[in-house]
């Protein structure tokens, strides 16, 4: 995971301070733009938004360990006691919660442009731009001197995209390539959204692009935007990528296919969470200060916020009436 | 290498340079920048490769040139000494200032094109003003 820089590092908590490996205290220029740090709005790394959004996400470990393919191995089998089947369980559970912690989601990072010398003497000398870049081993990434002469004589830093290949050609990553794959162009995408593999898509944008790169966020929301429309949410639940999906619906506040899906699946809690969520973000919207007021819980959360902010209030209606009566039969039975 | 009369022998001179060992294929060449002993062959045995340099642009124009400053700056302070392409590299980088056979030979450049320009324009000139005179 890239470096954040230097707003909220106080924030976040240690255990995600820890695996972004955010450094100590660096000042990007870019940072001053990332209002979301700022006190009225809270920020995707604040700690309340985390627990929800961890909540959200579900633990199943099926889905989190399911096969992938690998090398051909016989099967290993244990014989183990009650006992040691529930540490094996635990510890199943711990490294889950590794595999579930949330990939940063960053603005997106102002355009490089900054000229260090003009030599007007060099015009018409060469025919190509050279590319100096710093090889120096203990530099962080991002404050690497990655400077461009072009041929009439200007020496500037190096945009982004170029920042980005040399540091792939020099120090190369796993699973990043020099020139990013087709697959990510919009046109492409589709084709892959049809075979409901969003997940895969995401974890390759992620080992590909920077977390604050314009193409990384565009792929993002143009997964999330296909999740929303086909409300395939399901695909997503107990991976990595599921806060940052919650994240981006509550921003525009598209919640609903969200809210009657968790409704169907009878997942109240997720529901409550994902309200109190976007009471959280929109505190000045009516259900928001309704809610505030008479300190609602449960059920009549969901009824209040269905009511003033939703724009399918007849689908969640409906799904609420049947989740009562699935209630009442069991409850009965 | 130590024979009797063997270049490298030690007690009779020879520094530390920083210079290109070429590499690569036939008509593909690739530069190591490189500190070696002065008296060592070009592409023989360093004491450490700083970078590389790519002379052929690449799929997006550009020559590519890495510098493992950290290190340059380590040899240049024990003493080294740069070959003249090395400095003209290190110049356009920046690193140093630009070196000045680099300013030399672009005007040099610049005349020499001017030069061969006015000759064009001077026969062309002669030559159109009898067709516009008659």
């Amino acid at each position: 995971m890239a470096a954040l820089g230097a707003r909220g590092t106080a924030a976040l908590p240690v255990r995600l301070r820890a695996l972004w490996a955010l450094p100590a205290r660096r000042a990007l220029a870019a940072d001053a733009g990332e209002g979301k740090a700022a006190q009225p709005k809270p920020a995707f790394t604040d700690e309340a938004v985390q627990t929800l959004l961890y909540k959200m996400t579900g633990l199943d470990l099926h889905k989190v360990f399911r096969p992938e393919k690998k090398g051909l191995k016989p099967p290993h089998y244990k014989l183990m006691t009650e006992a040691q089947l529930e540490e094996a369980t635990r510890k199943a559970i711990e490294e889950a919660k590794t595999k579930l912690i949330m990939p940063p989601v960053l603005n997106e990072r102002e355009p490089i442009d900054d000229v260090l010398a003009e030599d007007k003497v060099l015009e018409g000398t060469e025919t190509a731009k050279y590319v100096f870049t710093d090889l120096s081993y203990s530099i962080p990434h991002r404050e690497r001197f990655i400077v461009v002469r072009e041929p009439n004589g200007v020496l500037r830093k190096a945009t982004w995209e170029e920042r980005d290949r040399m540091i792939q050609i020099f120090f190369p990553k796993e699973g990043r390539r020099v020139v990013p794959p087709t697959l990510f162009k919009d046109e492409n995408l589709g084709t892959v959204f049809q075979q409901d593999r969003h997940e895969d898509v995401l974890n390759m944008c992620i080992a590909q692009f920077e977390p604050d790169s314009p193409d990384y966020i565009r792929v993002h929301h143009r997964t999330y935007e296909d999740i929303e429309k086909h409300g395939k949410y399901d695909l997503l639940r107990s991976t990595r990528h599921f806060g940052g999906m919650v994240w981006y619906l509550l921003s525009r506040k598209k919640t609903d296919g969200l809210l009657i899906d968790m409704i169907n699946r009878d997942l109240l809690d997720d529901a409550t969470s994902l309200i109190t969520l976007y009471h959280m973000l929109h505190p000045e919207c009516q259900s928001a200060k309704e809610a505030k007021e008479q300190k609602l819980q449960g059920v009549d959360l969901i009824k209040v916020f269905v009511k003033t902010e939703s724009q399918r209030e007849g689908y969640i209606q409906l799904a609420l009436q049947a989740y009562e009566e699935a209630m009442a039969t069991s409850s009965a039975s | 290498a130590l024979s009797a009369g063997s270049r490298l022998l030690r007690g009779r001179g020879g520094h530390v340079v920083i210079r290109f060992a070429l590499g690569g294929c036939t008509n593909r060449p690739f530069f190591r920048i490189v500190a070696a002993n002065s008296r060592r062959a070009r592409d023989g045995k360093y004491l450490e490769q700083l970078g590389c340099l790519d002379p052929l642009p690449n799929a997006h124009g550009e020559k590519v040139a890495g510098l493992n400053l950290e290190r340059l700056r380590y040899w240049l302070g024990c003493g080294a000494q740069l070959s003249r392409p090395a400095e003209k590299l290190l110049g356009l980088a920046g690193f140093l200032p630009l070196h000045p056979m680099t300013v030399t030979g672009a005007e040099r450049l610049r005349r020499r094109r001017q030069r061969e320009q006015q000759p064009q324009a001077a026969p062309a000139d002669g030559s159109a003003e009898p067709g516009t005179g008659t």
